[in-house]
């Protein structure tokens, strides 16, 4: 427990230096936020104007601290692009994001844990061959490239799903495929070598030695062991997959946090690029933490370290 | 090494690769960035319309040969991803090997500090590093490099931290060797396997975020072409003309391959306890 508290209290200070990092990142490179809100055509004066309004000719560190401050809050800031308190427009675009990772996790995990267990029960068949022909193509494929070529197939060519941003369940198809696909092919590797290497174990030869059938011994014994590694790895993916949302947002026009990203660096809408960053950050960070916790609940003869 | 036949099939895919694309501008006569609005969007013809001089893999939408892109742009592709990788292992190692051997506080502060990095996933902190410095081909190598050393670290600093305790450096600090040759000659040596198959996955993984990079207009500066740009181009097209968007694709699924056959069948060799 107080081991537990210990990487808390740990997540909380590299969240901080994310925010930190963050801060300092924007502020290093040319492009002005109070000249792109006033307008090519704005005087100094009005520039100044802006400036002072938007809070930007204070010291850095007192810009820092006010956001700072603001966090504490539960305010993450204004952005001055959409005129509106950034908590707002996150709220709804996170929930997007969430959706389709959430389903994309969902079918990845679960169709490589048949996939693997299957593959790793009969080595040497087609079906392996299959699933590690899978894994192999999934690990080198660029998502972008998926998008576009399940868009040609689906969309253009067999026209059986729409192509582009949110609606119904039928939207979320082809995005949801897309982003899914690298922990699928991922996690079917995992899967089978996990399954391999536990079916080696005395404790199966055993098993059967004594009579039980195959199917128990593999389905009551040694799947629990070839298990263990997949609810620790849905949270360490989640990481993964947020990386990925930019691009398949951008593709299939899914209006989530990185569309909202890009749209927002390139205004230089700080406060709104902060923010987003530090939700990423925290949603990773808590991932990685339910991993861990998730694995010492699992196997209690790993110490948590 | 030789014997491990993932790894001359991989060896053999990457060589091949890197053969055909450097010496690209000897034989294509297309120029890979001057556009022909006359020769927009021409349907691939195989080698068949005089070979070379027609257009094997079609023309993209502002009228420039597919194939001189592809290849071109495998090229920079292929060279970007070879700077940053040895950049960001050599700091990446430094790091490992320093931390990892000196302990203590210098230790914590590097571990927060990858922590704090590795926190914000690559890409994104990509896109904001690159939209802040400008789109210029320094800044991505600068930009790919800063954010993937972290891995590098991490990894020499595991192997350093197990053999910190080993009876060999003990004696090697008994026998008066200063801490530089210790770390130089006896810990750096040992995590060269541990590293090479790190490399390849590096190699795999830069040039996916770079394509990523690319194809959101962050990358390689257009007009230069790159695997990234090549589909961010054909986007609009996928109907009408999807040679554009498909050939840059499988380009780079062949090379992600070749990069992940050579760095399994070196784990063949080195690290035969792990069988996959």
């Amino acid at each position: 427990m107080r081991s537990i508290l210990r990487r808390m209290l740990f997540s909380i200070i590299v969240l901080i230096g994310v925010t930190i990092i963050a801060f300092g990142l924007l502020r290093i490179g040319h492009g002005d936020p109070a000249r792109m809100m006033a307008g090519g055509m704005a005087s100094a004066d009005e520039v100044e104007e802006y400036r002072v309004r938007m809070g930007l000719n204070q010291p850095l560190v007192m810009q820092y601290l006010t956001y700072m401050k603001g966090i504490l809050h539960g305010d993450l800031g204004f952005s001055w692009n959409y005129n509106a308190p950034v908590g707002d427009i996150l709220g709804v675009r996170i929930l997007q994001t969430l959706r389709l990772a959430g389903f994309g996790l969902l079918w990845a995990f679960s169709f490589s844990i048949i996939l693997g267990i299957v593959a790793g029960i009969n080595q040497g068949t087609g079906i392996d061959f299959a699933a590690i022909l899978f894994a192999i193509i999934g690990q080198s494929m660029s998502i972008v490239w998926l998008g576009f070529m399940l868009i040609l197939i689906f969309g253009v060519t067999l026209g059986w799903l729409p192509t582009q941003g949110m609606g119904g369940f039928k939207h979320m198809i082809m995005p949801g495929l897309c982003i899914g696909f690298g922990v699928a092919s991922k996690q079917t590797r995992l899967m089978r070598s996990g399954m391999v290497d536990v079916l080696r174990e005395d404790f199966v030869v055993a098993t059967r030695a004594r009579g039980i059938s195959k199917n128990k011994t593999y389905f009551k014994y040694a799947l629990k062991n070839a298990l263990l590694p997949i609810a620790t790895n849905m949270g360490s993916e989640l990481g993964h997959m947020l990386a990925g949302m930019v691009v398949v947002e951008n593709i299939f026009n899914w209006p989530g946090m990185g569309q909202l990203l890009i749209q927002a660096i390139s205004m230089r809408d700080y406060q709104l690029v902060q923010s987003v960053l530090l939700v990423t950050a925290i949603m990773l960070v808590l991932g990685n933490l339910a991993a861990d916790i998730a694995y010492t609940i699992i196997d209690p003869r790993i110490k948590f370290n | 090494m030789w014997k491990s036949k993932l790894f001359m099939i991989g060896a053999s895919m990457l060589v091949l690769l890197v053969l055909i694309c450097a010496t690209s501008g000897l034989w294509i006569k297309w120029s890979p960035t001057t556009s022909s609005l006359r020769s927009r969007l021409i349907a691939p013809d195989w080698f068949g319309n005089g070979g070379l001089s027609g257009h094997p893999f079609g023309t993209d939408p502002l009228g420039r040969d597919v194939l001189t892109r592809l290849l071109q742009g495998g090229w920079v592709s292929l060279k970007i991803t070879f700077m940053v990788t040895i950049i960001a292992m050599t700091l990446g190692a430094i790091v490992g090997l320093v931390s990892g051997y000196f302990g203590g506080i210098i230790d914590m502060i590097v571990m927060r500090i990858s922590d704090m990095l590795l926190a914000i996933p690559q890409l994104l902190l990509a896109i904001v590093v690159v939209s802040v410095l400008g789109p210029s081909m320094f800044n991505l190598v600068f930009t790919l490099s800063a954010t993937s050393w972290v891995a590098t670290a991490r990894l020499v600093r595991s192997v350093v931290l197990n053999m910190k305790h080993q009876e060999f450096i003990s004696a090697s600090r008994v026998l008066g060797a200063p801490t530089s040759r210790i770390i130089l000659k006896e810990l750096f040596p040992n995590t060269i396997t541990q590293m090479m198959i790190a490399a390849s996955g590096h190699f795999g993984g830069t040039i996916l975020v770079e394509t990523n990079l690319s194809y959101l207009g962050m990358g390689v500066p257009i007009p230069n072409p790159s695997w990234g740009n090549l589909i961010s181009d054909g986007r609009q097209y996928i109907a009408a003309a999807p040679w554009v968007v498909i050939a840059p694709g499988i380009a780079l699924m062949l090379t992600v391959l070749g990069f992940n056959f050579l760095g399994d069948g070196i784990r063949d060799v080195f690290d035969p306890k792990n069988q996959d």
